[in-house]
């Protein structure tokens, strides 16, 4: 049994017919052909399927397709507008917070959330908010670093 | 130093862009049309006698393509060392996630639900986890080896036992060094595509393109050129993407329907038939005089492969031997078994069996430098090679900058005060490793790196290597290598993705291996292309390329520079000259490597020899048994960095997984049976587990290394556990022998304390 579905994925309306069981990783993936929302667990645990979900962000293998019905959805294709990069996504090239790769998209939108709520964190505060994804190459050093430089006034 | 315009200079990854917007495309991204996606039936016992499949009922349902078990293969036994592998089980499962049979569906649903219909009878065997138990006589055999035992390392070396009688100290200890998964983000993952022409193509995430191809050959039956292996973005490796069963049964399934078959790993799989390091119980015995020069070693190692070989043995007889290209030890008598066991089969995990032994090795320094009242730091500086020392294996020390390190690392932590004025619970600990860029002994056919180097028309440099980056950023480096050579900036290059139908043979990447061969293959190739463009623009000016030099993206005649063309209009002129023919320059690096001695294990094994010393500041929670790494300094001597940015980006990351290692990873085995296969259970270090690491880079040029280069992939990991358990006990006074060292653990030696 399908069901209707409705999207809106970086700006731009879905309408679909999807089994219930169907997760929103799933759908971006390999419905919307968005491959840059990695699967690196399945269980909600790696954060590398990280999306945002009215804003908010969510483990996307976690969340029922269903459930994002109407609703408006970020990924990391979404964040570079007219082939021009985010800040976030200059930043994590330029200061080495990129190794294999598989981690930074979620890496990247978790960490847009973190300075969209908290445009001044402390370093302690950038660890504390990334740490839903886990990136096995960097040791999170540079990550830290690359928000860092985005980081307004350094004495908060 | 000389100064370079590309090489040693800071720079992203060159393909950072792509992953940053997410249009990178991994291995588990690709899509091909009629793809279809491919399941296995693995094991639910640690050892069985297979009686019966019946495949029939998964056959009939809906969307299934296919279902295979040995039946549909050529059923050649066949491994990268021993022939211990089959694709699919034939007549026994050795541990639990065996590889029983594979299926191909529409869609993973539907691949999922046919494994629940496949019917397997088994008669259970007797089975044996702990290799220790496995060698007793009466145990169980897994495979028809005498006591399980898959192989044995010995060599003695001058005269320990009297050596020992004339030592000050001499220090014993057993250690145990457990099995830790490699984690990296990406599953395993493969695309098979049986095309109708009889070519099978393979897009794998492996370490080792060349070396699986003529593995696979022989598993398939296939002639080795009938098979093409593309090597596109894959998330990380670490030692474990080498042979795979996966990438097999993807290509049995593709024979079967025709179709390309994608094959994921799910993590839970990845888990429990991975290739996770290879646990070691290590008894060690280390002497000593009075000033600290160390005398003699002895160890005697068993090392679990589990129900595969792979290269467990090569791993075991490392750990066995590596170490005594690090200290001036004279007097060696070593022992190294290598035993089959019904858990997941064991390989490579960044250390390669170096990181095991220098976990003993170091945290046993520590006992005798304290036995010794000695600085650890001084004790290291004393034994530790120097440049142009031959080890007692022979090991020619081009250049080592062990003892730079050791007075880096201790000046940048503050050591000797922090050692000196002793706080409460806090503790600082040091240890020093040593490691090989490049391993004849293991590559054993021949040693080497090879590449080609393609200028297009407009001038746009196309790099060809065999090696593997999955990650670390070996295409970065060799961009600029090949930027260096031809004198023109990093932008004009591109480096291709290996593909087997044009890239060179490369032996990949592993042992700390691709900066220095594939970066030392790629600079021939750029060489011979330079070759080809000057002697053209020579043709053009008149003159003898000798007089020629390019540089800053231009040839120009030497001593009148108002002469110059463009490096894109002289490969214009090249191609119009030549017939339509780009420049391909192509080159090869053959260091004068050997074999070691099957004997007396003598012989350079490797062109140059990279070192570290790491120093850890930890507070231990007394009350919870919490250690917290506060702060960390790793200084490695890596020859030169090529890229400053991303040789920190390895030591970072290695320290991580070796605090990880040291503090929290463990799989939980019970019964062959893997109780933590999830990152909730098995828990990696995240952002907040980890300090600040403060990265030194020694770089005292390499004779043979590219630009002097050395390698930096596994020495960032080899002494952080060390490092750390000889900080507990500098903070708490408790010796820890065991990894890793967990809350309960040192909660339960307080306590006893």
């Amino acid at each position: 049994m399908k069901y209707p579905l409705e999207l809106n994925v970086n700006g731009e309306l879905f309408e679909l017919e999807i089994p219930a069981n169907r997760t929103l990783l799933d759908v971006l993936r390999n419905e919307l052909g968005l491959k840059g929302t990695k699967e690196g667990c399945g269980a909600g645990e790696c954060g590398a399927c990280t999306v945002l979900l009215d804003d908010e962000p969510v483990n996307s293998c976690l969340v029922l397709a269903l459930q994002a019905d109407g609703r408006r959805i970020t990924t990391i294709e979404g964040l570079s507008g007219a082939g021009k990069l985010h800040p976030l996504q200059e930043a994590f090239i330029h200061h080495g917070a990129i190794q294999c790769g598989f981690c930074t998209p979620g890496m990247i939108l978790s960490t847009k959330v973190l300075l969209d709520r908290h445009p001044n964190p402390t370093e302690r505060e950038i660890r504390e908010g990334l740490v839903g994804n886990l990136c096995r190459c960097t040791g999170y050093q540079k990550i830290v670093e690359a928000v860092s430089s985005l980081v307004k006034r350094k004495d908060c | 130093m000389v100064k370079y315009s590309v090489v040693g200079h800071s720079v992203p990854q060159i393909d950072a862009n792509e992953k940053a917007r997410g249009v990178a495309e991994f291995v588990s991204d690709l899509q091909f049309p009629g793809m279809l996606y491919g399941k296995i039936l693995r094991s639910p016992h640690p050892h069985a006698r297979i009686l019966h499949i019946d495949p029939s009922k998964a056959r009939r349902l809906k969307g299934v393509k296919a279902v295979v078990t040995a039946d549909d293969t050529p059923k050649i036994p066949f491994g990268p060392r021993t022939e211990d592998w089959n694709i699919f089980a034939v007549e026994k499962v050795r541990f639990i996630g065996d590889e029983v049979a594979g299926v191909a569906a529409v869609d993973e649903d539907a691949a999922e639900e046919a494994l629940d219909l496949i019917r397997v009878e088994y008669e259970e065997l007797p089975s044996v986890f702990d290799p220790i138990k496995a060698m007793q006589p009466g145990a169980v055999l897994i495979h028809d080896k005498e006591r399980n035992i898959v192989s044995e390392f010995k060599l003695n070396k001058g005269d320990v036992d009297r050596a020992f009688q004339e030592c000050d100290v001499v220090h014993s200890e057993r250690y145990y060094t457990n099995q830790v998964y490699q984690a990296y983000l990406e599953p395993m993952a493969c695309v098979a595509h049986f095309e109708p022409t009889g070519k099978l193509t393979l897009y794998l995430a492996t370490q080792i393109p060349s070396m699986t191809r003529i593995t696979y050959a022989k598993a398939l039956g296939l002639p080795l050129e009938k098979i093409r292996v593309v090597v596109p973005y894959y998330g990380g490796a670490f030692g474990a993407k080498m042979e795979t069963n996966l990438h097999l049964a993807a290509a049995v399934l593709s024979q079967k329907t025709g179709k390309p078959i994608r094959m994921v790993n799910s993590r839970e799989e990845d888990f429990i038939a991975g290739n996770p390091r290879v646990p070691m119980y290590i008894d060690l015995t280390v002497g000593a005089r009075k000033d600290g020069t160390l005398v003699g070693k002895e160890v005697k190692i068993i090392g679990g492969s589990g129900a595969r070989a792979i290269y467990s043995m090569a791993i075991v007889a490392t750990a066995c031997y590596r170490v005594d290209s690090l200290y001036r030890f004279q007097h060696l008598r070593t022992e190294g078994l290598t035993v089959y066991t019904n858990t997941v089969p064991t390989s490579c995990f960044r250390g390669f069996g170096n990181a095991q032994m220098t976990f003993a090795l170091e945290s046993s320094l520590d006992m005798i430098a304290g036995d010794l009242n000695m600085d650890p730091a001084e004790l290291r500086i004393r034994n530790g090679l120097k440049t142009g020392e031959v080890s007692i294996h022979g090991w020619q020390i081009g250049s080592s900058g062990l003892e730079e390190c050791v007075r880096k690392a201790v000046e940048a932590s503050g050591w000797e005060e922090k050692r000196r004025e002793k706080r409460f619970a806090r503790g600082v600990g040091l240890a020093c490793c040593n490691h090989v860029s490049g391993n004849r002994a293991f590559s054993r056919e021949f040693d080497g790196g090879a590449g080609i180097v393609r200028i297009g028309r407009e001038g746009k440099v196309l790099v060809y290597h065999g090696e593997s980056d999955m990650g670390q950023g070996q295409r970065t480096v060799f961009a600029q290598i090949v930027a260096e050579e031809l004198g023109v900036t990093l932008d004009r290059i591109e480096v291709a993705p290996v593909d087997t139908d044009i890239s060179p043979f490369g032996l990949g990447s592993f042992a700390t291996r691709g900066t220095v061969f594939g970066g030392n293959g790629v600079k021939a190739a750029a060489q011979d292309a330079k070759r080809q463009i000057l002697e053209v623009a020579a043709e053009v000016f008149e003159t003898i390329p000798s007089e020629l030099e390019a540089r800053g993206g231009k040839i120009y005649v030497k001593d009148e520079p108002e002469r110059n063309l463009s490096f894109e209009k002289v490969a214009e002129i090249c191609l119009l000259r030549r017939g339509g023919s780009p420049v391909v320059g192509t080159g090869f690096w053959a260091p004068d490597t050997v074999l070691p001695d099957p004997v007396t294990k003598y012989g350079n094994v490797a062109p140059a020899y990279p070192f570290a010393c790491q120093i850890a500041e930890v507070e231990v929670d007394t009350e919870t048994g919490h250690v917290n790494v506060i702060h960390y300094t790793a200084a490695h001597d890596v020859g030169r960095a090529i890229n400053p940015q991303t040789t920190e980006g390895q030591i970072h990351g290695g320290v991580t997984q070796g605090i990880g290692w040291a503090l929290m990873e463990d799989m939980v085995v019970e019964k062959g049976k893997v109780l933590n296969p999830d990152f909730r259970d098995y828990v990696i270090p995240g952002p907040l587990d980890i300090p600040p690491i403060k990265s030194i880079l020694v770089e005292p040029v390499d004779p043979n290394g590219p630009f002097g280069a050395k390698g930096i992939g596994e020495p960032a990991l080899n002494p952080s556990p060390a490092a750390v358990a000889n900080a507990i006990y500098h903070a708490i006074g408790v010796r820890f022998t065991e990894l890793p060292i967990t809350p309960e653990k040192i909660l339960k030696a307080l306590k006893k304390k």
